[in-house]
């Protein structure tokens, strides 16, 4: 790259190994075969909140072979335009990031988005993240201050702005940040012709073939949509209306392991912890070493019985 | 209490450990955190790797292309490698271009790629003066708790352990390459270098593997890159307090015995991963 001193520098130019395949090589299979798929069909997910030691909240999201990782800082001051001249009233702000890693793709990306397509692409997602995400979050409580959500694609498999909206969300939840609901994703596609199918939650082999595609964005308990992003060519308006209310199924079908991943994640958080500042919660759990000095004096501060319930942690470090 | 004291005086704090010769998170002065490794995760890279070092996280995918040799050199490919720290891993980076660390970190293994010439440039030439692969190593840090430069070493190695490059062949006729995706090797892979990193304290107290805390309260830090023959590839020492020649000596026992380690540890995953 000309300019980039700031980067190694490789060749000019390169091109993938793919563009000059031995004929009747399709490259890597897909998972599942090309045809006969059940149109709503969920790929099994898998969601892990916590895991970030750096951030105030993280969230990992994995579904088929689409991998997201999010990560959540702040509250923090509100820099720029808005900081001085905002009113008391104004509430928060979210910045959202997405960013695509540079193996996430068949083709290699230039990381720094210097090329057009990679950086403008970028900024629509994170546009449509921070769109979806912000009337889930209550920003009120947070004036003048700002949350950052950072989107990282480790691999795309399809559907990754979906996934990156709910693995944002879970992030958001898990950083404490307060919510009115979780903000669930699920994208759909549909392939060139008059008779297609919407596909839910397709798989990139599916996007790419696409005539048409749509991401919504749905707060599940309030049963409200958030946010919805879609392009193509896909007949008439009842095929979209249809395509929507076949996403809003899905989002509900994905909450309830969003709920559990949540669930399980507090649950870590509040064994890392240690005890609590009650004395119930000090006798049910077994305080860790480096908070025996804490639960301690919990201990003494609360009285004889709590005391009495966990003599045996009491003693020194 | 002792929440109140780290705050207020962080290096005391830990004046109060090293005089026990010990660490707050309970190791010895000498003992590395537990590191894993998972290879082969991400199918859209040629090779990928994820490291853990405690709770640093790398992730490395090597994507391979090709390009035409340069032309100083006709028979040698390339090796990119590029370290990113983006903000989610740490909230004192930015989202932007590459800041200092990253552009350190990037030179640093650009240097141990060609110090230790873990893989022969000529090896990655297909067609003299007209093709030769480039590989592309990109290090991903997921999470910044400090020592991020062995992290990514070992998440670079295993990576390109990882990668499995198709045949080409060229066409006679058309003079065009031909890739046979269902034909695919293995990288050469000539040695194995792995770093070892330390913190120095108060100029004079060596401890191994900093977490991001003792990082940022060390006076100097160091990190020594060996290979499997105890040779020498790279010494990394950014400025900081000066060393005696018997402290040197030290690290660099220190680092043979790692390597040792990391090189039992890599076999077993490696072993672990190839089809039955």
């Amino acid at each position: 790259m000309p300019g980039d001193h700031r980067r190694i520098r490789g060749p000019e130019e390169s091109q993938p190994p793919s563009l000059y395949a031995l004929p009747g090589q399709e490259d890597d299979d897909d998972e599942g075969a090309a045809g006969a798929r059940d149109p709503a069909r969920l790929r099994p997910v898998y969601a892990r909140a916590g895991l970030l030691s750096q951030a105030k909240g993280s969230a990992y999201l994995e579904a088929g072979r689409t991998k997201v990782l999010c990560a959540v800082s702040g509250p923090r001051p509100a820099e720029g335009e808005r900081a001085g001249a905002a009113a008391a009233g104004a509430g928060g702000r979210l910045v959202c990031d997405f960013r695509r890693a540079p193996f996430s793709g068949p083709r290699r990306r230039r990381p720094g988005g210097a090329g057009a397509g990679g950086g403008t692409e970028e900024r629509e997602l994170a546009l449509a993240m921070q769109e979806a995400l912000e009337p889930a979050v209550r920003l009120g409580r947070y004036p003048r201050a700002q949350l950052e959500v950072s989107a990282l694609l480790l691999e795309d498999g399809g559907s990754a702005l979906a996934a990156a909206l709910t693995a944002a969300s879970l992030a958001l939840a898990d950083a404490g940040v307060e919510m009115y609901d979780v903000v669930v994703g699920c994208a759909l596609s549909r392939g060139a012709g008059p008779d297609a199918a919407w596909l839910l939650d397709p798989t990139r082999r599916e996007e790419e073939r696409a005539a048409a595609g749509i991401t919504v964005a749905l707060l599940p308990v309030l049963n409200q949509v958030a946010g919805l992003l879609g392009s193509g060519e896909a007949g008439e308006a009842e095929s979209w209306a249809a395509a929507v209310r076949l996403g809003l199924e899905g989002c509900q079908r994905l909450y309830p392991v969003l709920q559990q991943c949540l669930l399980r994640a507090a649950r870590r958080r509040g064994e890392a912890a240690g005890p609590g500042p009650t004395p119930a919660a000090a006798a049910a759990r077994t305080p860790s070493e480096a908070d025996a000095a804490a639960a301690a004096a919990a201990a003494a501060a609360a009285g004889a019985d709590a005391v009495a319930r966990d003599p045996p942690e009491d003693s020194e470090a | 209490m002792a929440a109140g004291f780290k705050t207020v005086e962080p290096l005391e704090y830990y004046r109060r450990f090293l005089k026990e010769n010990c660490r707050p998170d309970g190791r010895e002065l000498g003992e590395f955190r537990t590191t894993t490794i998972n290879i082969g995760s991400i199918t859209t890279a040629d090779g990928s790797a994820l490291v853990k070092l405690g709770n640093t996280t790398v992730i490395c995918g090597v994507k391979a292309e090709f390009a035409a040799p340069p032309v100083d050199s006709l028979n040698k490919g390339y090796i990119v490698p590029n370290v990113d720290l983006p903000p989610l891993c740490s909230s004192r980076f930015r989202s932007g271009p590459p800041g200092e660390e990253a552009q350190v970190a990037s030179q640093f293994i650009a240097d141990v790629i060609e110090n230790s010439q873990i893989i022969q440039k000529e090896d990655l030439c297909i067609s003299h003066g007209k093709l030769a692969w480039v590989l592309y190593c990109d290090l991903i840090c997921l999470d910044y708790d400090g020592n991020i430069l062995d992290a990514c070493t070992f998440a670079l190695l295993a990576a390109l352990k990882n990668v499995q490059l198709p045949a080409v062949t060229i066409n006679e006729e058309t003079g065009l390459a031909e890739v046979n995706f269902k034909k695919k090797s293995h990288l050469n892979i000539r040695t194995h270098p792995i770093a070892t990193s330390f913190a120095i304290f108060d100029d004079t107290l060596l401890i191994v593997d900093p977490t991001g805390e003792e990082e940022h309260l060390a006076t100097g830090t160091l990190t020594v890159v060996m290979d499997e023959e105890g040779k020498l590839c790279c010494l990394h020492k950014p400025g900081g307090s000066g060393l005696t020649g018997a402290k040197l000596q030290d690290c660099m026992s220190r680092a043979v015995t790692r390597h040792k380690e990391i090189n039992k540890l890599m076999d077993e995953v490696i072993e672990s991963v190839k089809p039955k």
